[in-house]
């Protein structure tokens, strides 16, 4: 199979050729590392036994590029990690910040430019003696984009001691990746959903705001992600009007997202979804 | 009165009224275009057959999983034996990737052995804008009665990796599968996965 592809196809001999030179020159690069660098950074100096701590793959871009959301968008991918970690460690999910839009009409994606912390929580087991070192290993699968897409493999590596008090190393950037994670919605909002037509609305009732805040949908196939989210004010705050995703064939019950504010950051919406039934009749012609 | 301007215009009004233009359960939007052998093709004119639209990019590394492991290729040989049409449609305009020539895109068919009826070339993206086609690979299933009865992605497995290809369910084969038994489509729509077409500015 290998052999008559690399025939049949000069890009694939171009590879395969790569290929057998491999153990001559060592591994190529990738070729996304010309536009992206991956590390993997720890929160803390140490690992402290049974204590949880932050890892994360900082990702660096090249000006024009950018990497995916949890929710790319109209196309791309997220980022995924595979992580090796020692005996006993638990590892959750990766805790995305609020993405920018990234429009190209008529699509849209959502991702990152220039820098993204991917942080995620690790708890260690209790048992861990003090001075033993602990490796940490993670596989990241990423997707890199400009007009073109390139996507990138890296194997990520990080030796910390067990300690039992930790010092913070990469606090800032840890902590300004905090303030972009989707927060739960203040108890005093109130927020709910209505299906009308070929929009969904948005009723936020959180008071006065300076700018119009934007909607980015947890779970694709929702909304048009590209459409403009036009925002009517109503009693105690503001409506937006999400244009229905042409893929959305049933009726949605709830709408998932994180609504943008300025100032404030990203919270966490999951609301139920009214069903205008009227309306709702004439999207079924 | 200048060319340029008429086709500019018929460019124009196509988009305006492509809004919506692609639903699956309603006819699909008709299209004439050239293919890679400089042939005329209708979508109407093949009335009777189903016809599959595969939005391509040899230079998308999303394409290039289905194409270096010979999926598409195995996909368009069952299928077009079968009787099906199978139009690759190509919407990367010129200086785009994935922009090819009539005769590259031929040599690049007959490099990896690809078989559809035709390569539709599309620089313009005037095919893909009236099917909002938004990924390479998009895949359009249009039904023998001209509707529309499948949009979205190729499988289930939205990664680069040949590897995935395996264990991933797809989407093309199962909608006609059960359209050719006479079933409705069980999954008549998709997140459509992969770079984004190249389009004009």
């Amino acid at each position: 199979m290998l052999n008559r592809s690399c025939i049949r196809w000069p890009g694939v001999f171009f590879a395969c050729a790569v290929w057998l030179v491999i153990p001559v020159f060592g591994f190529p690069k990738n070729p996304a590392d010309e536009h992206v660098q991956l590390e993997l950074i720890s929160e803390q100096n140490a690992v402290v036994p049974g204590k949880e701590l932050w890892f994360g793959i900082r990702i660096d871009l090249q000006d024009g590029w950018h990497t995916y959301w949890t929710n790319p968008g109209d196309s791309g991918e997220a980022a995924r990690i595979d992580w090796h970690l020692p005996a006993g460690y638990e590892a959750g999910a990766i805790q995305w910040p609020y993405p920018e839009r990234l429009s190209t009409p008529p699509f849209a994606d959502y991702g990152y430019q220039h820098q993204v912390l991917l942080m995620v929580p690790v708890r260690p087991p209790a048992g861990l003696k003090e001075g033993q070192t602990q490796k940490i290993g993670a596989l990241v699968r990423y997707l890199v984009c400009r007009e073109v897409c390139i996507p990138g493999r890296k194997e990520l590596e990080l030796s910390l001691p067990v300690q039992t008090h930790a010092a913070s190393e990469s606090r800032e950037l840890f902590e300004a990746t905090r303030s972009r994670l989707p927060r739960p919605v203040p108890p005093s909002w109130r927020i709910s959903a209505t299906s009308r037509g070929d929009e969904f609305l948005l009723n936020l009732r959180i008071g006065k705001l300076d700018k119009e805040p934007e909607f980015f949908p947890l779970e694709a196939e929702q909304i048009e992600n590209a459409a403009p989210q036009e925002a009517t004010a109503i009693p105690g705050g503001i409506r937006l009007h999400l244009k229905k995703s042409k893929y959305l064939l049933k009726p949605a019950s709830r709408l998932k997202g994180v609504i943008v504010i300025s100032p404030g950051g990203g919270y966490l919406l999951d609301v139920p979804v009214l069903q205008s039934g009227r309306d709702y009749t004439q999207t079924r012609h | 009165m200048n060319r340029n301007l008429i086709h500019g215009l018929m460019v124009t009004l196509l988009l305006i009224s492509s809004a919506y233009a692609v639903k699956v359960g309603e006819p699909a939007p008709d299209f004439q275009a050239t293919d890679s052998n400089g042939q005329m093709h209708k979508l109407s004119s093949e009335h009777g057959k189903f016809v599959v639209l595969e939005w391509h990019n040899n230079g998308c590394p999303y394409t290039r999983k289905h194409y270096e492991s010979g999926n598409m290729q195995r996909l368009q040989k069952d299928w077009t034996s079968k009787g099906v049409v199978w139009f690759t449609v190509i919407s990367s305009a010129p200086g785009q990737q994935g922009y090819v020539t009539g005769q590259q895109e031929n040599e690049y068919l007959k490099q990896m052995n690809a078989s559809p009826t035709a390569a539709v070339l599309d620089p313009q993206g005037e095919v893909g804008r009236l099917y909002s086609a938004k990924t390479t690979p998009h895949m359009f299933i249009i039904n023998p009665a001209g509707v529309l009865i499948y949009d979205g992605a190729i499988d289930d497995k939205a990664t680069t990796e040949q590897a995935d290809i395996a264990g991933a369910k797809n989407y093309v084969s199962q909608a006609l599968e059960e359209a050719a038994a006479g079933k409705p489509v069980g999954m008549p729509t998709s997140r459509p996965y992969g770079c984004s077409v190249k389009y004009a500015h």
